[in-house]
């Protein structure tokens, strides 16, 4: 993270997370920037990864909602026959 | 019940529909938490097995209904996770199994309609084989929900080591001990 381009702005923070911000910093003896930054950066991957698994579990919803049981048989594998059938090819 | 967070662990075809379809909280919420850590990893005969069981579909389907199952098999492609290609090793360890347990050790699946040839249930249990043999080469434990085919094969494995050098043993578990 260090190695990425800096830059400055103003925000609003909630004033008890500021204040555990700067506690955490004095602890490991590092700047405010680096722990909210730190903080940031774990709470937007986390966000991805949430908005990643709906979609992934959207898809799996729509790959197999509304097939009947047979069907669904057919989707893992298992292709049945009707006798019937089996015994016209012979 | 099985950490999610330890995987990842390779999905049997039936494991992976049981996982996707179930409308448990409790699997649900599994899956869920398997997802935040790891993507569902399955080997490339489940994706063999579930296209062929669209394509069958699709073939016998109204046009109206030919839309319905291309929409599902395409958000079914649309991220099937990290798919294992059968490659030499996984080859060789699948040859190895065919050859000690060369019959499917239980019969054939039936509906109250419906039968599956025999020559299909051959066809179903060499494809197990190679998922088997998928979760031997990567190491990673086989979520399945079909004990009876999978024990047969951890059984020959363990009987034979030196068919199967620095592989195994053959890691399983069903799907409702997973979450359990």
């Amino acid at each position: 993270m260090s190695a990425q381009r800096q830059v400055r702005t103003t925000i609003s923070l909630p004033a008890a997370s500021l204040k555990e911000a700067k506690h955490l910093a004095r602890a490991r003896n590092v700047n405010l920037s680096t722990v909210v930054g730190e903080a940031l950066s774990v709470s937007l991957q986390n966000q991805r990864t949430r908005e990643r698994t709906s979609s992934i579990l959207d898809s799996y919803r729509r790959a197999f909602a509304g097939f009947s049981e047979d069907e669904l048989m057919l989707l893992d594998g298992i292709v049945p026959e009707e006798p019937t059938r089996s015994r016209k090819k012979k | 019940m099985l950490n999610p967070a330890s995987g990842p662990f390779l999905f049997d075809t039936s494991a992976e529909g049981w996982f996707k379809r179930s409308d448990a909280a409790a699997s649900k919420q599994w899956l869920d938490s398997y997802l935040r850590h790891h993507p569902m990893h399955i080997a490339s005969m489940t994706v063999f097995e579930r296209v062929r069981g669209y394509a069958v579909l699709w073939r016998s389907a109204t046009p109206d209904r030919k839309a319905w199952i291309e929409a599902a098999r395409i958000a079914y492609l649309q991220d099937p996770g990290h798919v294992w290609p059968v490659d030499t090793g996984i080859a060789v360890i699948a040859g190895e199994i065919s050859a000690m347990l060369p019959h499917p050790p239980t019969t054939v699946k039936r509906t109250h309609r419906m039968t599956e040839s025999r020559q299909e249930r051959l066809a179903r249990w060499r494809v197990d084989i190679v998922i088997a043999a998928t979760s031997l080469a990567s190491g990673m434990l086989l979520l399945h929900n079909n004990a009876a085919d999978f024990e047969a094969i951890r059984g020959a494995v363990e009987r034979e080591p030196l068919r199967f050098p620095k592989l195994g043993p053959l890691q399983l578990m069903r799907c409702a001990s997973a979450i359990s």
